[in-house]
């Protein structure tokens, strides 16, 4: 016996077994179509006795196995099926050859067979054979079930004549002696009248009359018999039947209490169980009859005598797998009792013993294995640790099966079978593939292992081909571990990654896998951090102004109310408040970010723009290069809005090593945002302004660079005439409207006399709406005429530039030496200076006059 | 002797893991993460029963080949697991209820330190130095 059937399960000890096959040529599908049908009866009412009879179906049996059916009679082949082809008559006797040929191969053990022949029709057909059957077609058959319900009946004749024959004591006649394969040769020249090996005899065919018993569905009978046999074959000291023995009264009493069966889940994969639903619970009426005798309470004692408590099964089991022990040639034997007791185990919830079983399991030496069973054995471990809801463990050995997929000794190293399971071991560890678990809160698992494994489904994924796959999970792994790789690491993920995304780059799109898993996209949000995210307003001689309306400012348009007592504040601190500058529509607009490169060596972000909703937004992407481990960096982010509206900033996209991600702002909740909401105006005209006077050489002291567009410098006796032609050309691509020219004198200490600034903007004002590309000349004429009549303040004023050395008047030159002043003109002691002044020129603003 | 300790947070990751380091790592952190299977087991099971007292040391979690797994629990769920050689049978019960509770005195001064945050790795040297005088000495 080579394979251990890992699905057994105790109640199976009372099935027969059929085995159907197919005979000759036959289409598979077919060929399991049939099986189907034939397998879904698996109980059988049998006629004339309220007894229940339970069928085993197999399509491929090991003849091996077979022998061991004197020791388990539940192992025996006790019923052929054989479906065949047959066109013509011709073929006939070749098709009734190959099934008598099939027939030898189990006729130690085989009590009947029935042969179903497709497809001929004839005189041959119109025989009525026992045991053929002809059908015209895979189609129409509808009486398969009957036939076979038929069969299992005469299968259960033999069987009860063999039950009668064997269970009368004929103490008087020798018993022979059943044996085990590797038993076969130790009993070879024994002495066969010894009272030792009459009773060895009679313990064994007791035990063997119990399996009958169970088998032809007498649970009461069973269990008697089984405890004659223990007490036989303990006293012989026949170990291994002892086992058996041991072994049987369990699955009686199994049988007894668990009358939905002890396979679980299982069961709805079996295909000799037709009702997949309901959790595997079946229903079994027979259990508790037998004898045709109802269950009631007078056979209850009876009962209770003969069957072992559910804490007794499991110690006999215990019992019966350590004499197992003994017998290196008994290990699929054992593995299989071992199976089964976990099942009952898990039935009972006592998962510590259920694991305390399966740990033995694993040492169960079975000899040599081929990789495919060993792969088996390890699932099969895995899922009854799942069973007992030991996860970790499950995973622990899911993992070894999918390693020992791909062991160096394979010729062909399953890598998709080995990634699928490996996909399936991720639970147990804490990991899911969705990042966004990962992005609040501890850790949860443990990050080593989680690791590994990560980089073994890489591995995995990589070698079945998928380059895909392999960025998306490389990308996950650096992502949700940053934290816990070591500078080392850090270095050769990120190659590998930039290794891969070369052939095969990463994006945000969510990854379906064959079997309907989906991946979700991984943004790298700490690649690089981003700390704060601020909406700059526009440039201040780009910003726009509310055009005065004609009711002057004290009339908002907010509310009704003039005067109210009752002041509103506002409610905590929106994220997305409303920004109380605004953006222009086809202006270049700007966000500042504040980011760090969290690695140790230089980043480069490539592709970096804004996300962006509500309005159509033009981003124009950047790309920078983060210093290693830098502190914060401003990043600035500028687009142009296309269109008018509120504008909300969602996040920002970027391009790190080949894998470009989306991430958004409500993602990261360690982001400082004073508000993302912008109300973007419609497009305004912008103006340039030139001058005829060639410009300044340095900025006036009080006001900023931003705030001027332009400034000018002229240096002028007193009483002199300058004129000053400004243009004005439109280079935006609305029309201007309206213009307005205002002037301000600062910082003047003196009385000028006289408009110091005059100008006409009449013939401007007439060239208005001016469209884009015209230009528009104003003239102002400047002119200057100082009060100088106070002597002493003159010099007073003149000294009071904010420097004196001495505390004394000095004199001009001097001063010209402290403190050279490029306006002031040494010599003459009535040169005065003027300084142009900040002009403004009025935009339009289309939200108060429409155009 | 220990060949490996670690303190397990009552979230289920680890606090602390060292073991000796000429082994490989990593075979560690597979072993001491299943045996949490197990300490959960019989951390239910004791809560089923109708004991005032529950018994904070845990006992033999479960045999492998090479190692014996030990385990104990504290009143807030954190696990300390024991990892000894199975040669090494010489060590008795006791021995290793002395080292548990020397291992729990030591934890309560690292929860004492008011700059430590609950849920942080264990960074202590004074931790540290008890661990390595439980640790199997490697040449």
């Amino acid at each position: 016996m080579s394979v251990p059937d890992y699905m057994q399960c105790a109640e199976d000890h009372q099935t027969v077994l059929v085995v159907v096959q197919p005979v000759g040529i036959v289409p598979e599908d077919q060929f399991f179509k049939i099986y189907k049908r034939i397998a879904s009866v698996s109980q059988v009412n049998i006629r004339d006795s309220q007894r229940l009879l339970y069928i085993r179906y197999r399509h491929h049996y090991l003849p091996e196995n077979n022998e061991w059916g004197d020791f388990q009679t539940h192992r025996k082949v006790v019923g052929l099926i054989c479906i065949t082809t047959c066109n013509s008559a011709k073929d006939w006797p070749q098709t009734a050859e190959r099934f008598h040929g099939q027939k030898e191969v189990y006729s130690s053990t085989l009590y009947d067979s029935r042969l179903l022949v497709f497809g001929l029709q004839g005189e041959i057909a119109e025989q009525q054979r026992t045991d053929v059957a002809f059908y015209p077609g895979f189609e129409e058959c509808s009486d398969v079930e009957r036939r076979v319900e038929d069969f299992v009946e005469s299968i259960f004749i033999v069987l009860e004549s063999k039950r009668l024959d064997r269970a009368t004591d004929k103490s008087g006649d020798k018993i022979q002696l059943l044996c085990v394969p590797f038993e076969k040769k130790d009993f070879v020249g024994l002495d066969t009248d010894s009272r030792h090996y009459k009773k060895r005899c009679q313990g064994r065919m007791r035990k063997h009359v119990g399996d009958l018993c169970l088998q032809a569905g007498m649970l009461q009978d069973a269990l008697v018999h089984y405890h004659m046999a223990v007490e036989l074959l303990r006293g012989v000291n026949d170990f291994l039947w002892l086992g058996a023995a041991l072994e049987g009264l369990c699955s009686a009493s199994v049988i007894f209490h668990y009358p939905g069966g002890t396979a679980g889940k299982m069961a709805a994969r079996k295909p000799s169980i037709s009702q997949p639903a309901d959790a595997g619970k079946r229903h079994r009426p027979g259990a508790l009859t037998a004898n045709g005798i109802s269950a009631d309470t007078s056979t209850e004692i009876g009962r209770a005598k003969n069957c072992l408590s559910p804490e007794d099964i499991i110690e006999k089991y215990k019992e019966a797998i350590s004499y197992y022990g003994k017998y290196k040639n008994a290990g699929v034997i054992e593995l299989e009792a071992c199976v089964k007791a976990v099942r009952v185990l898990a039935i009972q919830k006592r998962a510590r013993e259920a694991s305390e079983f399966l740990q033995n399991a694993v040492y169960i030496n079975l000899g040599q294995l081929s990789e495919e069973e060993k792969i088996q054995r390890y699932s099969i471990l895995s899922e009854l640790y799942e069973l007992i809801g030991f996860h970790r463990k499950s995973a622990f050995f899911k993992r070894v099966a999918a390693m020992q997929c791909v062991a160096p000794t394979i010729s062909e190293p399953g890598w998709r079978a080995c990634y699928k399971l490996l996909l399936e071991t991720l639970p147990g560890y804490s990991l899911s593939l969705d990042p966004k678990d990962f992005s609040k809160g501890t850790h949860r698992g443990w990050a080593a292992v989680q690791m590994r494994l990560l980089h073994e489904l890489v591995y995995a994924s990589r070698r079945m081909g998928n380059p895909g796959l392999s960025v998306r999970h490389l990308s996950f792994l650096l992502q949700t571990m940053l934290d816990f790789l070591s500078d080392q690491e850090k270095k050769e993920v990120t190659q590998s990654l930039e290794n891969y995304t070369s052939k095969c780059p990463g994006g945000m799109e969510v990854i379906t896998l064959s079997d309907g898993l989906k991946l979700p996209p991984v943004p790298f949000t700490k690649l690089p951090m981003v700390r704060s995210v601020k909406l700059l307003n526009l440039p201040t001689s780009l910003r726009p102004h509310k055009v005065k309306s004609l009711l002057g400012q004290s009339v908002s348009t907010a509310s009704p109310f003039i005067y109210s007592p009752i002041i509103m504040h506002n409610r905590g601190e929106e994220r997305c408040k409303k920004i109380d500058f605004q953006w222009v529509q086809g202006d270049v607009c700007e966000v500042q970010l504040m980011v760090y490169n969290p690695m140790p060596y230089e980043l480069r972000v490539e592709n970096m723009g804004l996300l962006t909703s509500g309005v159509e937004f033009e981003s124009l992407p950047a790309a920078l290069s983060l210093p290693a481990e830098s502190g914060l960096y401003p990043v600035t982010l500028v687009g142009v809005p296309r269109t008018a509206g509120n504008i909300t900033v969602n996040g920002y996209h970027t391009s790190v090593f080949g894998v470009s991600s989306d991430c958004l702002l409500e993602g990261l909740p360690s982001v400082k945002t004073s508000g993302c909401l912008v109300e973007v105006i419609p497009s305004l005209p912008r103006l340039q302004l030139s001058t005829s006077l060639p410009r300044s050489a340095h900025t006036p002291q009080h006001m900023s660079k931003e705030e001027l567009s332009t400034s000018v410098s002229v240096q002028l006796f007193n009483g002199e005439r300058q004129q000053l032609t400004i243009t004005l050309e439109n280079i935006g691509t609305e029309d201007i409207e309206s213009l307005e020219l205002t002037s301000k004198t600062v910082n003047i200490k003196d009385k000028v006399f006289g408009k110091f600034l005059s100008w006409d903007i009449e013939e401007a004002v007439h060239q208005l709406p001016l469209k884009p590309g015209q230009t528009v000349t104003l003239t102002i004429s400047i002119k200057v005429k100082l009060d100088f009549s106070g002597q002493e303040n003159l010099l007073q004023d003149l000294n009071d530039d904010g420097i004196s050395v001495t505390g004394l008047p000095i004199t001009s030159p001097l001063r010209q030496v402290l403190k050279p002043r490029a306006e002031t003109k040494a010599v003459s002691s009535e040169s005065g200076k003027a300084e142009y002044s900040h002009v403004k020129v009025g935009r339009n603003n289309t939200a108060c006059t429409p155009r | 002797m220990a060949v490996c300790i670690a303190v397990i947070a009552k979230e289920n990751y680890p606090l602390y893991i060292r073991s000796v380091p000429s082994q490989n790592e990593l075979k560690f952190h597979y072993t001491v993460h299943t045996s949490l299977d197990v300490v959960e087991e019989k951390v239910s099971a004791v809560g089923k029963s109708l004991a005032d007292q529950r018994e904070l040391y845990l006992g033999l979690l479960y045999p492998t080949e090479d190692y014996k797994v030990y385990g104990y629990v504290t009143n807030s769920k954190v696990k300390f697991v024991i990892v000894v050689d199975s040669s090494n049978t010489s060590l008795r019960d006791n021995e290793i209820r002395s080292m548990f509770r020397k291992l729990h005195n030591s934890f309560t001064d690292v929860m004492c330190n008011p700059f430590y945050n609950p849920g942080d790795p264990i960074q202590s040297k004074a931790f540290n130095g008890i661990v390595s005088g439980m640790m199997v000495q490697t040449g």
